[in-house]
């Protein structure tokens, strides 16, 4: 078969599949979004834009929206902050490097749902390790869901816990390919480890680092199981992002056109957010 | 290369060929089926069966009466099982893409209700017909039965019975009784009470069931929203008012408590006051069996002493109208008069017989754990043929079965309005006015 021919194949199956897949399943929920209906077996009715107008004129979406920027930045940057910290030291030569390595990515491998139930035994008022530790040393008790503030940072104080280590492995991978005369270098030249870390080694890693945020931000903006298996988006909604919103809207509370409108918009929010990302970060550039 | 012929005048690689296609075809028919014996295929017939009980002895109940049906009649019935949560939406589905299951269960009188009008049930009165059943369990639509009910699923109040006992405290008939009893068996070492207040349908579930005590109606007959009116809404603020003491004798994490929270902590001693159904005395039973004699049950209560209430939350079968319909009745009247009680046995004290005869068939009593329990089932039988127990659920509230109560349900209004006062602070006025607005923009 002729390179062109090869070419030409995996060009059909990659496209067939996209379609099939991706693009077909997209089309179809966004034209969900035109119509009203109360489950999928129902008769829709053209509505045109009026989900649209309904949503983007009501709070929950607003308070929906809100929510999901608080939640994927904050992730974010706490992901990137700790899980390059953790690249940095376990890349130092220590005993016992290897096994150290090998646990640091245990909580990306473990399954969300048993991440999220053991979290939630733990902190349980009753009978949770976590209350009976903070108990036993004379401190008052966690309110780790009972407000606003509270029910947001256990969901990110959870997310970063799972996610951190694949931000942690991607940096330590890429750590491997700075050259080490790079370093040695700087050393002669007198440089400080803080000066060679911004210096050197966050340049070289600026491509991965590009790479690593734009992942997580769409994962994390995207993020359904955390938030639903740890709050359900309470208390009061204050941790319902647009992927609950959506969810519930169209499953739980009937109104599947509605639900698919939240999806659509949720979508453009995040492919207008990769455009500008990619402007203001080329990855051809690097 | 030379071409030798055979006798017959074929040449050997035609041969080969000839015999090597055969055989390859031979091999796809019996992968894909095609070589089944005629006579089987014809006669061969399957029903789908969605169930949503999910515990180790439902399933293996509902795999024995399969195999057992297949045997009989000659028709497979292929069980598929999911979570409660997920069975409409894997109907729906099964409709879409044109292979539905047969029968289905499902836990919600308002996808009873877009199934039913849709076209896509049967309607099952020849199998429910012949037996009395208790209060507002059948949800009839235009006068026809559309589901088979098994369990009541109520949801009603425990009480540590011997901590009652130990400091003569009374049964309570009043919410402030019950708040002072709550009250008195708060200790550093045991929780007073614990009732969820989460956005789910725990909360709807455990948590409301003082308010239908106290008469509070949720709409009028014409399906206006009336629970932020005259004495609804009188009732429901003092509702909130109780409940946000009430709240001060719950451990932390009630905002989050769900079934299995409710299920742990009244069976590891460390609450007082809980509520669920029988499964609870399951749990007792399995992990707590030292606690068995030290626990009793009683209704919600209204706040003057003289409404009672319980909450449904109901579970039954359906059957759909697909092309297998003709032979899922006849499993389904199989199935419910051959085997029933097997099922029913398999959460003995947790699945409550909507079917009043049940109470009176000695090989349902005959299990030991209702045997233990005849107190407790006396009770919670009382609750069906009481007339001064209400048996209600934000789902099931309105004159007729109707998809707007279900709308009601899953905005989680109620959740909320009692997150606002005992998370919030909120004043219980502010509180009842944000939910009866968010009642009205659900069903809008």
């Amino acid at each position: 078969m002729s390179s062109k021919a090869t070419f030409m194949s995996f060009l059909v199956i990659g496209l067939l599949i996209t379609v099939v897949l991706i693009a077909a399943p997209v089309a179809y929920a966004i034209s969900l979004s035109f119509y009203s209906l109360e489950s999928f077996i129902g008769s829709p009715q053209w509505v045109g834009l009026d989900n649209y107008i309904r949503i983007l004129s009501s709070s929950e979406f607003w308070n929906a929206l809100k929510n999901g920027m608080i939640y994927s930045l904050a992730t974010i940057v706490l992901q990137v902050v700790i899980g390059i910290g953790m690249a940095l030291l376990l890349n130092q030569i220590f005993v016992g490097r290897n096994i150290v390595r090998g646990l640091s990515i245990l909580p990306y491998l473990l399954p969300t749902v048993v991440i999220v139930l053991t979290f939630k035994w733990m902190v349980d008022g009753s009978i949770g390790v976590l209350t009976a530790g903070v108990e036993a040393v004379g401190l008052p008790p966690i309110h780790w869901f009972e407000s606003p503030v509270a029910a947001m940072s256990s969901v990110i104080l959870v997310s970063v816990w799972l996610w951190t280590p694949f931000v942690t492995t991607s940096f330590l991978a890429a750590l491997q390919t700075v050259p080490a005369s790079l370093y040695e270098a700087a050393k002669v030249d007198g440089t400080n480890a803080v000066q060679r870390f911004f210096h050197i080694t966050l340049p070289m890693l600026r491509p991965v680092l590009t790479v690593i945020i734009l992942l997580r931000g769409v994962w994390m903006f995207n993020k359904f199981d955390v938030i639903w298996l740890l709050t359900g988006g309470g208390p009061v909604q204050s941790t319902e992002h647009l992927a609950v919103l959506s969810y519930t809207t169209a499953f739980a509370k009937f109104d599947i056109g509605t639900g698919a409108a939240i999806a659509t918009i949720s979508f453009l929010i995040l492919s207008i957010t990769v455009f500008f990302y990619f402007l203001l970060f080329p990855l051809d550039k690097e | 290369m030379t071409t030798k012929k055979t006798k017959s005048g074929v040449s050997r690689r035609t041969f080969i060929s000839a015999v090597g296609a055969a055989g390859a075809a031979g091999a796809a028919a019996t992968l894909s089926g095609l070589s089944a014996p005629a006579v089987f295929a014809q006669g061969r017939r399957k029903i789908r069966f969605l169930n949503t009980e999910t515990s180790i002895d439902s399933l293996r109940a509902l795999k024995v009466a399969a195999a057992e049906y297949e045997r009989v009649s000659g028709t497979e019935v292929v069980i598929d099982s999911v979570p409660l949560g997920d069975a409409f939406t894997k109907v729906t589905t099964s409709l879409r893409s044109g292979s539905p299951y047969d029968i289905a269960t499902l836990g919600f009188v308002g996808h009873v209700l877009i199934l039913a009008e849709g076209g896509h049930l049967v309607e099952v009165n020849d199998l429910t017909d012949p037996y009395d059943w208790g209060p507002n369990i059948l949800f009839p639509i235009n006068g026809k039965n559309y589901w088979y009910p098994f369990d009541y699923n109520l949801s009603w109040i425990y009480y540590r019975k011997d901590l009652y006992d130990d400091i003569g405290l009374s049964v309570p008939t009043t919410w402030d009784e019950f708040l002072s009893n709550a009250q008195k068996l708060n200790t550093d070492k045991r929780s007073g009470s614990m009732y969820p207040i989460g956005s789910n349908g725990a909360t709807n579930w455990m948590s409301t069931a003082f308010m239908w005590a106290d008469g509070v109606d949720i709409f009028d007959d014409n399906w206006n929203i009336v629970f932020d009116q005259g004495d609804n809404a009188k009732s429901v603020v003092k509702y909130l008012d109780f409940f946000a003491e009430l709240y001060k004798t719950m451990p932390i994490g009630a905002s989050q408590a769900s079934y299995g929270e409710m299920l742990s902590n009244f069976a590891s001693d460390q609450i007082a006051h809980s509520a669920y159904a029988g499964r609870l005395i399951e749990a007792i039973e399995r992990n707590s069996p030292d606690l068995a004699d030290k626990f009793g049950i009683m209704p919600y209560m209204d706040s003057s002493g003289k409404g009672k209430a319980v909450n449904h939350g109901y579970d039954g079968w359906v059957v759909l109208n697909t092309e297998a319909s003709e032979e899922s009745m006849k499993f389904m009247r199989w199935f419910t008069e051959s085997q029933f009680i097997n099922f029913l046995h398999t959460a003995p004290l947790h699945f409550q017989p909507p079917r009043l005869d049940i109470y009176d068939d000695q090989r349902w009593r005959a299990h030991p754990l209702i045997e233990k329990y005849a107190d407790i089932i006396e009770t919670t039988q009382s609750f069906l043929t009481d007339p001064n127990v209400r048996v209600t659920s934000i789902d099931t509230q309105g004159p007729v079965p109707d998809l707007r109560p279900g709308k009601v349900f899953e905005s989680f209004a109620i959740p909320e309005m009692l997150q606002k006062k005992c998370l919030q602070g909120l004043s219980s006025e502010d509180c009842l006015q944000q939910a009866g607005e968010a009642m009205r923009k659900a069903i809008a």
